[in-house]
């Protein structure tokens, strides 16, 4: 079996000396001017453990330290070579044109939660009015109440709204490209991540150290460089078994 | 350890299953994770975003000093 951790510009270079999964070296195959770097493996499947994912990952960042990466998603393997070649070759224009785009940036993290106390308060105060009314609340009072809870839910998650895109806006004057979530769970403001120039990446940090000033009352967490993992396009969730029957026929 | 390097390593490790888990080049491998697996886990992120956030909460007053420190893997 084969792993494939991602798929690079500049074959040329040395691969790094950065083990791949259960220590076996790396290896580099080559498709015109991209190659996957991958290394053998014993397992049929990896195990989804902590030590694995780092060890995906502490490749993909050895290897983006002298070229443009598209990390492949974790657990991905392949019978042999010729199987990987194969899809290298179905997939050259897009794995190019994705490699194009990402040249030169890196992708940062950021997560912004705001504060429960201000922001949470429908629940406790649902609760609080549920039992003190109890057991005298009537069938049409409970309906008021509920439709007032949902109204204070919806301007809550219209201010979340209108603050996450406030944040985003600033933010993504210094990336090319982005990617943000409002609200994934109810203290998780925004959810993002950036594509930015590499000589951008400390203004970047410096901006969500502003901004953390600037809104004392939210807590940012920003994490990266990582490799540009949610800005990749190329790729399929499934080869149509003929092309890959027709890319493994191919010299 | 301290607490401060323990939230850094979870929210950092949260970001990493987040992209490499979920993002990334999809190449349907001749044999690939089983999918039902990956699923599992990335259900398990909602249960891992809460305990991130009530970390947070815990420690915001520590949290709020930290801004200098913030959880990069540079």
């Amino acid at each position: 079996m084969i792993y494939l951790y991602a798929i690079t510009d500049r074959p040329e270079r040395p691969i790094p000396a950065e083990p791949g999964l259960e220590g076996a070296p790396l290896i580099n195959l080559v498709c015109r001017d991209i190659a996957a770097v991958a290394s053998h493996l014993t397992m049929v499947k990896v195990p989804p453990a902590e030590a694995n994912l780092w060890r995906h990952e502490a490749v993909v960042e050895a290897l983006m330290v002298d070229r443009t990466v598209l990390p492949a998603r974790f657990g991905t393997v392949f019978t042999d070579e010729a199987a990987i070649q194969g899809t290298l070759a179905v997939h050259y224009a897009e794995f190019e044109a994705d490699l194009k785009r990402v040249c030169g940036r890196v992708e940062l993290g950021l997560r912004v939660l705001w504060d429960d106390n201000d922001n949470q308060p429908l629940d406790a105060n649902h609760k609080k009015r549920l039992n003190g009314q109890r057991p005298a609340i009537s069938g049409r009072a409970y309906l008021l109440s509920r439709l007032e809870e949902e109204r204070q839910a919806q301007a809550q998650r219209q201010r979340a709204k209108a603050l996450a895109k406030k944040l985003h806006t600033l933010l993504t004057q210094l990336a090319t490209q982005s990617t943000w979530q409002v609200l994934v769970t109810p203290r998780l403001l925004l959810t993002a991540a950036y594509l930015v120039e590499r000589e951008r990446v400390t203004s970047f940090q410096r901006k969500v150290e502003a901004l953390s000033t600037i809104f004392p009352e939210l807590h940012f967490l920003c994490t990266g460089p990582w490799p540009p993992y949610s800005f990749v396009t190329a790729g399929i969730a499934m080869i149509p078994s003929e092309d890959m029957e027709n890319a493994r026929s191919q010299p | 350890m301290s607490q401060l390097v323990a939230r850094e390593k979870e929210v950092t490790l949260l970001d990493l299953l987040d992209r490499i888990l979920n993002k990334g080049v999809i190449l349907w491998g001749d044999v690939t994770i089983s999918v039902a697996d990956v699923d599992l886990i990335y259900l398990g992120l909602k249960v891992l975003l809460s305990s991130v956030e009530t970390a947070e909460r815990m420690r915001k007053a520590k949290a709020q000093s930290s801004m200098q420190n913030m959880p990069c893997n540079i």
